[in-house]
C-alpha cells in the first residue's frame, strides 16, 4: 500500500468518526487558539487550497454545515434537542458565532471570485463539496449572532483575565469588519470605509496570538471521506500564523487600494494603467482581490461613467474633436422613406455603432486579461491580440466607409487615414511589446535569447513610434484648423490631448531605443563568449525562433521578420563561435560603430524616458497611479544607467586586451577575466523588472 | 559547453532498457517506487498504466550491474489539439545516490530520438521553476520556456512549461476537423497543459 496514494485507507483500529467531543467544554485559551487556526486556514484557502484541506477538516465548522441546517438557529454543533445540562457554554457560543460569520465570510468571497473570471485550482478552489454556506442568509443575521457573542463576552459574570477576554472580542470585532467588507452589497461611495477599521484592528491579534492554546484534535483529515468528492483525501494544508497573518493583511491592503479605483477619472485610459499597477503588485494579489477590483471595473455604475470605454478611448488617441464623434451626429433620425439617402451624419453615428459595437469583445477580452495573474495575462495576451488583428481587418473595412462619407461632407482634411485601423493597430503593437516584456519579467527567455527577443522588442516599438507620430501629426493639423476656425477652447483641447501622444512617443522611443542598446549588448556578449549558451543538440535557432514568434506568426501587420533577416541582426558577424574578423576589429575599437550605436541608443533612451516623465502622469494616463508610474519610470531610466556601466565595463576590458584578444575570446569567461551576471526574478535585483541588464564582474 | 562532460564511463557502465509490457510484473513496481520517492504528488496505479499501455515503447529505463532500477523516463506522444503531434515527458527521476552522471540526459534523448523516429513535431513538459537540475538538463538539450504556470501543481509551486520543437511549421500547425479547440473563454493555456495529462491529478512534481 502506498500511504500517499491510499490515504482514504482506514488503520488497524482507526474509526471512520473522530472522537473529538464539540460539546465539551473549553478554555479561553483554546478559543483563541482555535480562532487562530481557522484563521491560517482560512488564508490558506485563499491562496487556492480546496476547503477540503483547509477550513473544512474543523470538526466545529462540520458539526455547524452538517447535516444541513434549515435555519441558522439549527446551525448548532449538535442537532435536535438537548437537555439543559448539556448545552453548550457561553465560550462555545462565542465560537459558534466565530464560525458562522466565518463560514458567511466564504460564502461571499465565493461569490465575488466566481461573478468573475477565474481559473478554478490555479488560482482558487470554489468546491464546497454539497455544504451550504448559508447563501441564503442575509448579513445582517451573522452581524447579530456577532454582536450577541460580544456581549457575552463582556459580561462581568464571565470569570476570565481581561487579556484573555480581549483578545477573543478583537478576534471578533475583526469577524463582523471583515465580513461587512467581503458583503457583496456594499455601496461603491463607501467602499473605502470598509478597509481601514480591518486593517487597524489586526495588530491587536497579531500581538495576542500566543495567548491560544491549540486544540489538535479538533481538526481532523477524516471529515474529507465524507466531503463528496472523487478525489482521495490528502493532508491538511499548514500555514503558519504569521505566514496567514501576512496574506490577510496583504488582502486587506491590496482590497483598500482596489477601492481607490472608484474615484479614478472616468477614463478608460486612467483605468488600465490602474489595473496594470494593481496586477504587478508584489506580492501578488490574492484571487480575492483581483476580482474585488475586477467586479469593481464591471460594476454598472462604473462602465456607464463615461459614454462607451472603447468611444473615449477612440477619441482620445485618434479623433480628437472630430465630427465623426459629434454628439449631434446621434439626434438624426432616418429618412422616412428608405430609398432616400441617409444624412451623413447619421451615417456616421452608425459606422460608429458598429465599430463599438464590433470593439466589444475584444475590449473585454483585454480587460479580463489585465485583470489575471501576470503569468496568466501573459498567456492570455497572446490570444487577445489574435482577437485585434481581427478586429483590426474590419477597422479598415469600417475605416473606408468612414472616409467615403467625410469625403462627401467636405470634410476629408479634418480627419486622419484610417483612423480605426491607427487605432487598433497601436493598441496591438503596445500588447505586443507587454508580452515581450512579461516573457523577460517571468525569466520565459534564457540569457543567449536576450539579444533576440529585445531587438524584436525594439522592432515592434519602433514601429509603434512610427504609428503615433502620425498621430501626433494629425493633431498638429487639427489644432490648426480649429484655430483658423477660431474654435479656441476646441483647438486648446486638441493640444492638451496631444499631450497624451507625446508622452506615447516618447515612451515608444524609449523602449526601442533600450531594447536596441540591449539586443546589441547582448549580442556582443555572445561573440565574446561569456553568456552561457546551452549546446542544444535537437535544436536549431531557426526551430526556437519559431517557437518564440508562435503567437505572432499569424499577424498581419507587424509581420513577423523571416529568419534570415532576424538573423543578420542578432548575428551580425556571422556564427557566435566563428565571427568574421570584423567582429574583433569593432569590438576593440571603442569608436566603432558598433559601440557608438550602443551609446547613442542609451542616450536616446534616457532621453525618451526622461521626456516621458517631464510630461508627465497625467498625460500618461496613469494619474490616478501616479506614485507607482513615477516609480516605474524611474526603475527603466535606473536600467539605462546600469547598462551604460555594463556597456562601458565590457568595451574598457575589451579594450586593454590588445592583440591577445582572439585568444581570450576564445577561452571565454577565463580568457577576458569578466564575468556576468544576470538579475534573476524576483530578486529585487532589476531596476524594472522587465529589463534584464546584465552586471559585468570580474571573472 | 559539451553535452557529456559527467563521467560518461559510469553512465555507460549502465544498461539502458526499454518498457515491454510483458513485462509489467517486474518493471513497474520498481518504477513506481523510484518515481514516488522523488514526486510530491501521488500518482495512482492507473496514471503509470494509461502511459504504460499505450507507450511503453517510449518508457526507457536504467538499471545498474546488480540490476536496480536506478533511473526512467515515461512520455507519450499523440495528436494534440493544437493540431501537432505532440510528444509529452510525463515523468522522469534517477536515484539520488547516482544524479548527476548524465543517466537523465541519457534517457531523455533515448525518448526524443524514439519520438523523432515516430515523427512528433514537437515535445513539451512542465517542471518547478525551481527544479535546477530538471530545467538545466533539458534546457542544455534545446527544449525553452514557454509558459510560466502559476500554482500549476497540486502542491501550490509554479511550473515552466518546457516545449522543442523537431520540424520547422510546428508552430503553424492548426487544428483540423473535429479537434478544433473552442473559443478564447476555454482557450487557457492550462487546459492544454491539464489535457496533457489524462487526469488533472497527472502531473510530475519533484
Ligand atoms: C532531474 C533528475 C532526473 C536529473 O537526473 P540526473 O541523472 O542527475 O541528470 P543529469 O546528470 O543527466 O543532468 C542533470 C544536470 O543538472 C545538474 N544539476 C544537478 N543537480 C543540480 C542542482 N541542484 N543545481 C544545479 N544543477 C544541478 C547536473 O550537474 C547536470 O548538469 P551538468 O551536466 O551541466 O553538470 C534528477 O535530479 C531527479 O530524479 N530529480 C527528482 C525528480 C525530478 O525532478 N524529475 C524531473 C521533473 S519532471
Amino acid at each position: 500500500m502506498d500511504p500517499k496514494m491510499d490515504s482514504g485507507f482506514l488503520l488497524p483500529n482507526e474509526t471512520l468518526e473522530d472522537s473529538y467531543n464539540v460539546l465539551a467544554p473549553i478554555l479561553p485559551e483554546e478559543v483563541i487558539g482555535i480562532m487562530d487556526q481557522l484563521l491560517c486556514y482560512e488564508m490558506a484557502w485563499h491562496t487556492g487550497y480546496p476547503l477540503s484541506q483547509t477550513l473544512f477538516t474543523s470538526v466545529y465548522i462540520d458539526k455547524l454545515l452538517w447535516p444541513e441546517p434549515k435555519t441558522v438557529e439549527e446551525a448548532q454543533f449538535y442537532r435536535g434537542d438537548l437537555p439543559a445540562g448539556r448545552r453548550p457554554g457561553v465560550l462555545l457560543e462565542v465560537l459558534r458565532a466565530y464560525c458562522l460569520a466565518l463560514v458567511k465570510c466564504c460564502d461571499f468571497v465565493i461569490a465575488k471570485i466566481t461573478g468573475r473570471d477565474y481559473f478554478e485550482e490555479e488560482d482558487f478552489c470554489t468546491h464546497t463539496y454539497n455544504r451550504v454556506l448559508f447563501v441564503q442568509v442575509p448579513l445582517d443575521v451573522f452581524l447579530r449572532e456577532l454582536d450577541a457573542a460580544v456581549e457575552r463576552m463582556e459580561d462581568t459574570d464571565l470569570e476570565m483575565s481581561s487579556s484573555l477576554r480581549k483578545a477573543i472580542i478583537s478576534r471578533l470585532d475583526f469577524r463582523r469588519d471583515f465580513l461587512r467588507a467581503l458583503d457583496l452589497d456594499c455601496p461603491l461611495e463607501h467602499l473605502s470605509n470598509y478597509w481601514p477599521p480591518i486593517l487597524s484592528n489586526l495588530t491587536s491579534i497579531f500581538t495576542t496570538q500566543q495567548l491560544g492554546k491549540t486544540v489538535p484534535g479538533s481538526f481532523s483529515t477524516k471529515i474529507q471521506r465524507r466531503l463528496a468528492s472523487t478525489v482521495p483525501p490528502r493532508p491538511i494544508v499548514e500555514l503558519e500564523f504569521k505566514d496567514a497573518f501576512e496574506k490577510l493583511k496583504q488582502l486587506c491592503i491590496d482590497c483598500e487600494e482596489a477601492t481607490r479605483f472608484t474615484s479614478l477619472e472616468p477614463d478608460p485610459l486612467e483605468y488600465q494603467s490602474f489595473l496594470l499597477v494593481f496586477a504587478s503588485r508584489a506580492p501578488t494579489p490574492l484571487p480575492y482581490s483581483r476580482s474585488y477590483l475586477a467586479t469593481l471595473l464591471f460594476h454598472p455604475q462604473i462602465l456607464n461613467a463615461t459614454s462607451s470605454l472603447p468611444l473615449t478611448d477612440v477619441r482620445t488617441l485618434v479623433l480628437p474633436c472630430s465630427t465623426i464623434l459629434s454628439p449631434a451626429n446621434w439626434s438624426f433620425s432616418p429618412p422616412r422613406n428608405p430609398l432616400l439617402p441617409k444624412p451623413p451624419r447619421l451615417q456616421l453615428a452608425l459606422l460608429v455603432d458598429e465599430f463599438i459595437e464590433r470593439t466589444g469583445q475584444p475590449y473585454l477580452d483585454f480587460w479580463t486579461a489585465l485583470g489575471q495573474n501576470t503569468c496568466r495575462l501573459r498567456r492570455m495576451l497572446t490570444h487577445v491580440i489574435g482577437g485585434w488583428d481581427q478586429l483590426q481587418t474590419d477597422a479598415s473595412i469600417v475605416d473606408a466607409d468612414l472616409m467615403r462619407v467625410v469625403t462627401e461632407m467636405g470634410m476629408r482634411d479634418e480627419v486622419m487615414d484610417s483612423p480605426l485601423t491607427v487605432w487598433v493597430y497601436q493598441k496591438k503593437l503596445w500588447m505586443i511589446e507587454k508580452c515581450v516584456l512579461l516573457g523577460f519579467e517571468q525569466d520565459i527567455y534564457l540569457p543567449d535569447e536576450y539579444g533576440g527577443m529585445y531587438h524584436f522588442l525594439s522592432l515592434i516599438s519602433g514601429r509603434r513610434k512610427v504609428v503615433l507620430e502620425a498621430i501626433s501629426a494629425h493633431f498638429v493639423t487639427r489644432a490648426r484648423q480649429l484655430q483658423h476656425a477660431d474654435q479656441l477652447p476646441e483647438a486648446a483641447d486638441v493640444e492638451d490631448g496631444a499631450q497624451h501622444i507625446a508622452s506615447l512617443i516618447s515612451e515608444a522611443d524609449g523602449v526601442s531605443s533600450l531594447g536596441a542598446a540591449l539586443a546589441s549588448f547582448y549580442t556582443v556578449l555572445l561573440y565574446l563568449k561569456v553568456l552561457p549558451r546551452p549546446a542544444r543538440p535537437f535544436s536549431s535557432q531557426e526551430l526556437r525562433f519559431e517557437l518564440r514568434m508562435k503567437p505572432f506568426l499569424a499577424l498581419q501587420p507587424p509581420e513577423v521578420p523571416p529568419f534570415k533577416d532576424w538573423l543578420d541582426k542578432v548575428q551580425p558577424y556571422g556564427p557566435y563561435e566563428l565571427p568574421s574578423p570584423s567582429f574583433l576589429a569593432d569590438v576593440q575599437n571603442a569608436d566603432s560603430q558598433l559601440w557608438s550605436n550602443m551609446d547613442a541608443n542609451i542616450k536616446r533612451a534616457k532621453e525618451a524616458f526622461s521626456a516621458v516623465m517631464k510630461i508627465g502622469a497625467t498625460n500618461a494616463k496613469c494619474g490616478g497611479v501616479k506614485e507607482a508610474w513615477a516609480r516605474d519610470v524611474k526603475g527603466v531610466l535606473a536600467s539605462c544607467v546600469a547598462l551604460g556601466i555594463a556597456v562601458a565595463g565590457v568595451r574598457s576590458r575589451v579594450a586593454r586586451s590588445g592583440g591577445g584578444i582572439k585568444m581570450e575570446v576564445e577561452m571565454g569567461v577565463q580568457g577576458l577575466g569578466i564575468g556576468i551576471e544576470i538579475p534573476l526574478m524576483g530578486t529585487a535585483k532589476r531596476y524594472a523588472e522587465g529589463w534584464v541588464v546584465a552586471k559585468v564582474v570580474k571573472g | 559547453m559539451s553535452e557529456s562532460n559527467h563521467a560518461p564511463l559510469n553512465a555507460d557502465a549502465l544498461q539502458y532498457v526499454q518498457y515491454d509490457g510483458d513485462k509489467e510484473e517486474s518493471y513497474l513496481p520498481a518504477i513506481r517506487q523510484l518515481i514516488s520517492k522523488d514526486l510530491s504528488e501521488p500518482y495512482s496505479i492507473y496514471v503509470y498504466r494509461y502511459f504504460l499501455y499505450q507507450w511503453g515503447d517510449l518508457c526507457y529505463m536504467a538499471y545498474d550491474s546488480s540490476s536496480t532500477l536506478i533511473g526512467v523516463v515515461v512520455c507519450k506522444l499523440e495528436p494534440h489539439r493544437s493540431g501537432t503531434f505532440r510528444g509529452y515527458i510525463a515523468m522522469l527521476a534517477v536515484q539520488e545516490a547516482h544524479r548527476g552522471k548524465g543517466i537523465a540526459t541519457k534517457l531523455v534523448c533515448m525518448a526524443i530520438d524514439a519520438m523523432k523516429a515516430r515523427d512528433a513535431d514537437e515535445i513539451v513538459l512542465e517542471t518547478e521553476v525551481t527544479n535546477t537540475a530538471s530545467l538545466k538538463l533539458y534546457e542544455r538539450l534545446g527544449f525553452m520556456r514557454s509558459k510560466r504556470l502559476h500554482r500549476y501543481y497540486l502542491n501550490g509551486n509554479t511550473a515552466f512549461r518546457l516545449v522543442l520543437y523537431l520540424k520547422p511549421g510546428t508552430a503553424s500547425k492548426s487544428p483540423s476537423g473535429d479537434m478544433m479547440g473552442g473559443g478564447y473563454g476555454n482557450m487557457g493555456p492550462e487546459t492544454a497543459a491539464r489535457g496533457d495529462g489524462v487526469m488533472t491529478d497527472a502531473r510530475s512534481s519533484p
